[in-house]
């Protein structure tokens, strides 16, 4: 599935770009840290499914399996876009 | 802070950042969650939510998923999901942390005046940054035998409703939460209506694009105001259709993103810019 940038955005001044609505960022739409898709996108495993395997790295540099870590208990997982930026 | 451990969650954040980035995230934000790094954006594409808006040469953005959310059971069923088409907009802790719990919000018994809506109207949360979503949450109390509608309605019955002010610039609506209705069949021309009867909550998600704040000593503030609108009625009358309005001013905070440098009111830094500069050289394309 080929999923387009939402690039409709206006400029508003020096450094100061709105995207369709109405946030403004210092980059305009369509940037890559701005990459909304348009209209439709996937979304991954569906309500119902059970949450696919997460083997990832914490913070203290240890393997955490997800469904081991959460020992029984319900889980919000958040997909984020990056720490650092 | 809301309390994910109270309601008796887990609360993981995933991100392709790098072990010693999430680290100091952590660290400079007194994070409680686990923080899960993911820096070949292997898990990303295992869920299939890798933005490919990205193309692989547009580093270092490539690599990144689109941002979202997934609740799951006690099975580690999913329950819940939340995705946005701008990534700026996600759902606000007191949002994750009810759908922990499930759509049933126990709602304490109001007293109610006979034969009159009870209405409460409550900003959910303490504050309201740029791009998390909170809620506007209007309680009714419907009276025994007395119900509400839900749209569309025909000309002279009024639909139960939370609108914002339309001067109120800044503040961005989205659709209306409300529980289901069950179907109500009028007179012998057999229209149809759809109806709430007993305790009904119905949450207007809200956020702002940061054209809504205002500034003065003691920080920025943003305003929201607007009506609840209903009218009651039985299977023969209806009352007048009421509304309420309400006004709330809060906190603007800040939002917890990007951590580059320093700034007024900002959390204190983590060396963003360094993360920053190693992703960048890392993922330079040919080197």
């Amino acid at each position: 599935m080929k999923i387009e940038r939402d690039m409709r955005g206006a400029e508003l001044g020096p450094n100061q770009y709105e995207d369709a609505e109405g946030y403004i960022a210092p980059l305009p739409s369509g940037h890559g840290p701005r990459s909304n898709p348009l209209g439709a996108f996937p979304t991954g495993p569906e309500v119902g499914d059970r949450l696919p395997d997460v083997v990832a790295v914490n913070s203290e540099g240890s393997t955490v399996d997800l469904h081991i870590d959460r020992a029984g208990k319900p889980v919000v997982l958040v997909f984020t876009r990056s720490a650092v930026w | 802070m809301v309390d994910f451990e109270a309601v008796g969650a887990k609360l993981y954040v995933l991100s392709y950042d790098e072990v010693d980035a999430v680290a100091d995230y952590k660290k400079a934000h007194g994070a409680t969650f686990t923080m899960l790094s993911d820096p070949d954006s292997e898990v990303i594409r295992s869920f299939g939510i890798l933005n490919t808006t990205i193309a692989e040469d547009d580093h270092p953005w490539h690599g990144i998923p689109y941002p979202g959310v997934y609740v799951t059971d006690e099975e580690g069923i999913i329950t819940q999901k939340f995705f946005e088409n701008n990534f700026t907009v996600r759902p606000g802790p007191e949002q994750l942390v009810a759908a922990v719990q499930g759509e049933d919000v126990v709602l304490a018994n109001r007293p109610t005046m006979d034969q009159e809506v009870g209405v409460e109207i409550e900003f959910e949360g303490n504050d309201l940054p740029v791009g998390i979503t909170r809620q506007i949450v209007a309680r009714f109390s419907v009276p025994e035998g007395m119900h509400l509608y839900q749209e569309p309605v025909p000309e002279g019955l009024v639909a139960a409703s939370i609108e914002l002010d339309g001067e109120a610039e800044g503040v961005v609506a989205y659709t209306l939460i409300a529980p289901e209705t069950q179907p109500l069949t009028l007179g012998t021309d057999g229209y149809t209506l759809e109806v709430w009867e007993g305790n009904v909550v119905l949450r207007l998600p809200i956020a702002q694009n940061g054209r809504a704040m205002t500034k003065d000593d003691d920080g920025r503030w943003v305003s929201i105001s607007g009506k609840v609108r209903w009218q009651a009625c039985d299977y023969e009358t209806c009352l007048v259709p009421d509304e309420k309005t309400f006004s709330f001013r809060v906190p603007a905070a800040f939002t917890v993103m990007a951590d580059m440098g320093p700034g007024e009111g900002r959390v204190p830094s983590m060396n963003g810019a360094t993360h920053f500069k190693k992703m960048m050289d890392r993922r330079k394309t040919g080197s």
